[in-house]
């Protein structure tokens, strides 16, 4: 009853003290309330941005688990690895034994066999896609492109000899400038397309043999792709979702680019240039009239309008030429000086320009190297070392809902399991008895590259060799053997094959998430019972550095948190101890008529919790008050790398209870610590203080 | 000796306060003895010592020498917390600069030894109030604070917080020395007749002649000496003026 009474009473005088000194008791009050908003705000994004990443993560390639052989040197890493898959994880040589231990575990809701490795795909030159076009067409004996197609060439023969004869005026070795003239006469000649009507197949031969050699090599693009059972994948991935072509069929070889990599890499280079520079205007806020980046992109692509000019036959040339006049009445010259000019943009008339080109040049051009339905020569380094090539078809372009633009879920390309075990090159019994035979014969040791090549494959009419460049792979500068090897692109196989073989790691989806702890120890416990020895992971440890990504941003908010409170506890700090010094009268008079010290200390420590809880109150209903309007309306991510964070272009965070008090709580703990000083100074306060007069 | 028994005892008390390497010898020696239901005053030029003595005698300081004893206690032997309890429970404040806590108005500043003592009700304490306000004559400024307060009327406050534990010992340290004569006089009155009326034991301190005269009992205080303590010419309630408006 007394007690009760007592604290009433310090109630009473707290609150009037604090009214009192009400300046001091705003600044204070404001700098809680900041403190608290800040903690349930930040907490609450923090949360929330882990459950989006979550959701990222799982959603896209991870799952909630990640088994893989315990083997392995490197720790499997999904969106952090080495650039070309180069970690060393290990492999599960049949995953089919994962995937029956693992269906004894009950939350386990599906098991995908997966494997992450880099390789090449070229894009055919210029020339040499022309050619190939032209090839295609007289097979099918399809007469309706013929004349465009010659047209093409003829056009871009005609600009390998204007090449030529610019080089002529500038050196003194014409030797070998006059013979290639001469073979671009004769690619150029009526006689010869004349004789095309008759033996289509001889002349297609001389170009490809005499007059391809001359042209520009294709472009060399580098992927990362993810082997899988494309099936699984695709139902239990569910932001998986096809945006051109089609998903890899059941049970059938081919592959798929991701939406991201297909409109950064394999893109007509014009197309790539308008949308990179639409990207920084609009996306990174940048000006081209303020970054020189930008200018010189701008320059180097007005240049190249021959990407655009090779790809038009003579009515389309006409046809843009005209429409390209209107909009550029000043320009004078021909198509080149047209489209350098209109390439030559501005901020101020980038925007229209950007239309305009996807309405009116897009259509004319073939705006992917590689297209849906094309089949691509993939080359790869085997783990035997062999260089391998493959021909696999692309059924589609695909991407992950609401990743498209983060380049970290969506630069993954997709394959399905057989051709990925292929490529890996990890060799069958038949095929290693094979080779060691050759061996044996050949005398392999001292056999360079090309010879290995024609020992092994010399009789192979009609394969692609591989010819790739060693740059850029000096680990294989070694490499003594390539191989190529051509596969029918449709074949298909068993489900038994897919399950019965090689992969390098396997997703665990869950049923349900929240029991991601206790499944991981069942996991692990299941794999043990089958005596296989693997190691489990968490999405977060599986997906490398960016799992630990959070991990930071929740470092960096604590640290921030920390410095305020810091701040915030010297402020209240001195503060009060302002405030003790002025009231020694008070606190010696209380202290002569009875007031034990613990009745001073406990005085001053409710004054401030009690100023805590109520700024604490008020900072974080408006803490919680702003982060469901954020939720509601979403917080945009300012950049790509975000978007991944963010599970989408957009975070929609939710406070929960743990973030209100976790708030209250450091504002209570803030609070008394920064009054213990004070306070205790206020206790040492002689009643005798009460005594002296100021005079 | 005497009738009374004696309620404060002072025996070769001597009080030194360290000041940078000297040292002020604010007591030498005092001997005293002051019993139950004395109306005294400590009077003496300023620095002679009288502050120190009240602090004594109020338990929140203690003697460097001799011994203080307090209702029966010996003040060197207790503890801070004991000294604390003793003050609450014993003793009453009355100070010069009124010392009322600024932020309560004139009931909570009544009630506020009561709350610290515990024990009462709400509705005990509230009669308690009422009662030693209504003694001081202020029941119509029970809701005011100090500030809206005249300098006479925060004193008659501060008589009934020190006077409403009904404590056994009343000290006033210069009372009246923020005051004008006619208030200060007021003031000593008052005291006088609670004095009488409540059979309080008072001791304060003053410089002022003329409220000098009005006490029992004078103790001069001269250097931290006792040099005079005779009882004075004027005794009895019957020369208290009737309550006069501070
Ligand atoms: N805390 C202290 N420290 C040093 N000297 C003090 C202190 N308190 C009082 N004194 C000195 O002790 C002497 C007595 O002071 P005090 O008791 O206040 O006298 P009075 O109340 O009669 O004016 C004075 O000389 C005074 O300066
Ligand atoms: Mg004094």
């Amino acid at each position: 009853m007394g007690f009760i009474d007592t604290t009433r009473m310090l109630v009473l005088l707290a609150f009037r003290n604090l009214f009192s000194h009400r300046v001091k008791t705003a600044i204070v009050g404001m700098i809680m309330l900041f403190g608290t908003l800040l903690v349930v705000m930040g907490t609450a994004l923090v949360d929330s941005i882990e459950r989006a990443m979550e959701q990222s993560i799982t959603a896209s390639l991870a799952g909630h688990l990640q088994v893989y052989s315990a083997k392995g040197k490197d720790q499997l890493a999904l969106f952090g690895g080495g650039f070309m898959g180069a970690d060393d994880i290990g492999r599960i040589d049949d995953f089919s034994k994962v995937q029956d231990a693992l269906s004894k575990v009950a939350n386990v809701e599906a098991v995908v066999p997966m494997g992450l490795e880099g390789a090449t795909v070229t894009a055919p030159g210029e020339l040499e896609g022309a050619l190939e076009r032209l090839r295609v067409a007289v097979r099918a004996n399809d007469k309706a492109p013929l004349a465009t197609l010659q047209a093409q060439i003829k056009e871009l023969l005609q600009q390998m000899k204007e090449e030529r004869k610019v080089s002529l005026t500038i050196t003194t070795d014409t030797k070998d400038l006059n013979e290639q003239i001469a073979k671009l006469d004769e690619g150029l000649s009526d006689a010869l397309w004349a004789r095309f009507e008759e033996d289509p197949l001889a002349v297609l031969e001389f170009l490809d043999t005499q007059v391809a050699p001359l042209a520009e090599e294709g472009r060399l693009m580098y992927f990362r792709y993810l082997g899988t059972d494309v099936d699984l994948f695709v139902q239990h991935f569910d932001r998986f979702e096809v945006v051109k072509g089609e998903r890899i069929p059941p049970h059938t070889r081919g592959f798929m680019f991701s939406e991201r990599f297909y409109e950064r890499v394999v893109k007509h280079r014009i197309a790539r240039y308008m949308d990179r520079v639409n990207e920084s205007l609009h996306e990174e806020d940048l000006t081209i009239a303020d970054d020189a980046g930008l200018q010189s992109l701008i320059r180097r692509s007005a240049r190249q309008h021959r990407y655009i000019t090779y790809q038009l036959d003579a009515k389309e040339s006409a046809q843009l030429t005209d429409e390209l006049k209107a909009l550029l009445p000043e320009v004078q010259g021909g198509l080149p000086e047209l489209l350098a000019e209109f390439l030559t943009v501005t901020d101020e008339n980038f925007d229209a320009r950007y239309a305009w080109f996807y309405a009116h040049v897009a259509p004319m051009l073939e705006m992917y190297a590689i297209d849906v339905g094309d089949t691509m020569t993939v080359r790869s380094y085997t783990k035997s070392g062999f260089l391998k090539a493959l021909n696999i078809k692309l059924f589609g372009v695909y991407r992950f809902k609401g990743l498209e633009s983060s380049d970290l879920a969506s630069g993954t390309n997709l394959m399905d399991m057989l051709t990925f075990r292929e490529l890996y090159g990890l060799m069958t019994d038949a095929k290693k008895a094979e080779l060691s035979a050759i061996k044996d014969e050949v005398g392999l040791k001292d056999v360079a590259a090309e010879d290995a090549e024609a020992a092994f494959f010399g009789e192979g009419a009609g394969e692609v060799v591989a010819r790739v460049d060693a740059e850029g792979f000096d680990e294989f500068a070694d490499v003594k053997l390539a191989r190529t090897e051509t596969v029918a692109v449709d074949r298909t196989f068993t489900q038994s094959e897919v399950d019965h073989g090689m992969a390098l790691n396997a997703a665990v989806v869950l049923k349900d998430r929240t029991r991601i702890k206790a499944s991981m120890i069942e996991v692990e416990q299941a794999l043990k019972d089958a005596g296989l020895d693997m190691k489990v992971v968490d999405w977060r440890t599986a997906s490398g550095l960016v799992g630990q990504f959070v991990l930071l941003i929740r470092a960096v908010l604590y640290i921030a948190i920390f410095i305020i409170f810091v701040v915030a506890l010297v402020i209240i700090n001195n503060s009060m101890v302002m405030a003790t010094m002025e009231r020694t009268t008070e606190i010696g008079t209380m202290r002569a008529i009875g007031a034990q010290r613990r009745l001073v200390l406990n005085m001053f420590m409710l004054e401030t919790m009690m100023l805590g809880v109520l700024a604490g109150a008020v900072g974080a209903g408006l803490g919680a008050g702003l982060t469901t309007w954020l939720g509601a309306v979403g917080l945009p991510a300012p950049n790509r790398q975000l978007i991944f964070l963010f599970g989408g272009p957009r975070l929609f965070p939710e406070v929960g209870a743990s973030n209100l008090v976790a708030g209250l709580v450091v504002i209570i703990v803030v609070s008394l610590i920064s009054t213990l000083y004070p306070a205790f100074i206020a206790t040492r306060i002689s009643p005798v203080a009460a005594m002296r007069t100021e005079e | 000796m005497r009738a009374m028994p004696a309620i404060v005892q002072l025996q070769g008390v001597h009080k030194d306060y360290p000041l940078g390497n000297l040292v002020v010898r604010a007591l030498r020696g005092v001997d005293l003895t002051f019993d139950k239901g004395e109306f005294t005053t400590v009077a003496g030029p300023s620095g002679s010592g009288k502050t120190t003595l009240l602090n004594l005698v109020g338990c929140v300081d203690t003697a460097t020498r001799g011994t203080v004893t307090v209702d029966g206690a010996s003040t060197s032997a207790l503890k801070e917390s004991k000294l604390t309890e003793l003050r609450l429970r014993k003793l009453g404040f009355i100070f010069q600069s009124f010392n009322l806590i600024g932020v309560l108005n004139l009931f909570q500043n009544v009630e506020f030894p009561l709350l610290l003592q515990g024990g009462l009700t709400k509705g005990e304490r509230e009669s308690r109030v009422r009662d030693i306000v209504d003694k001081v004559g202020l029941t119509e400024q029970m809701k005011q604070r100090p500030n809206e307060l005249s300098g006479g009327q925060r004193q008659r406050v501060a008589i009934a917080r020190a006077l409403v534990t009904r404590p056994s010992i009343v000290l006033a340290d210069e009372p009246t020395a923020n005051l004008d004569s006619g208030t200060g006089n007021a003031i000593i009155d008052l005291m006088k007749h609670l004095n009488e009326t409540e059979h309080t034991t008072f001791i304060f301190s003053t410089h002022d002649s003329r409220v000098m005269s009005r006490a029992s009992r004078i103790v001069q205080l001269v250097d931290g000496k006792v040099v005079d303590d005779g009882h004075g010419h004027r005794t009895g309630a019957a020369a208290v003026a009737p309550l006069a408006e501070a």
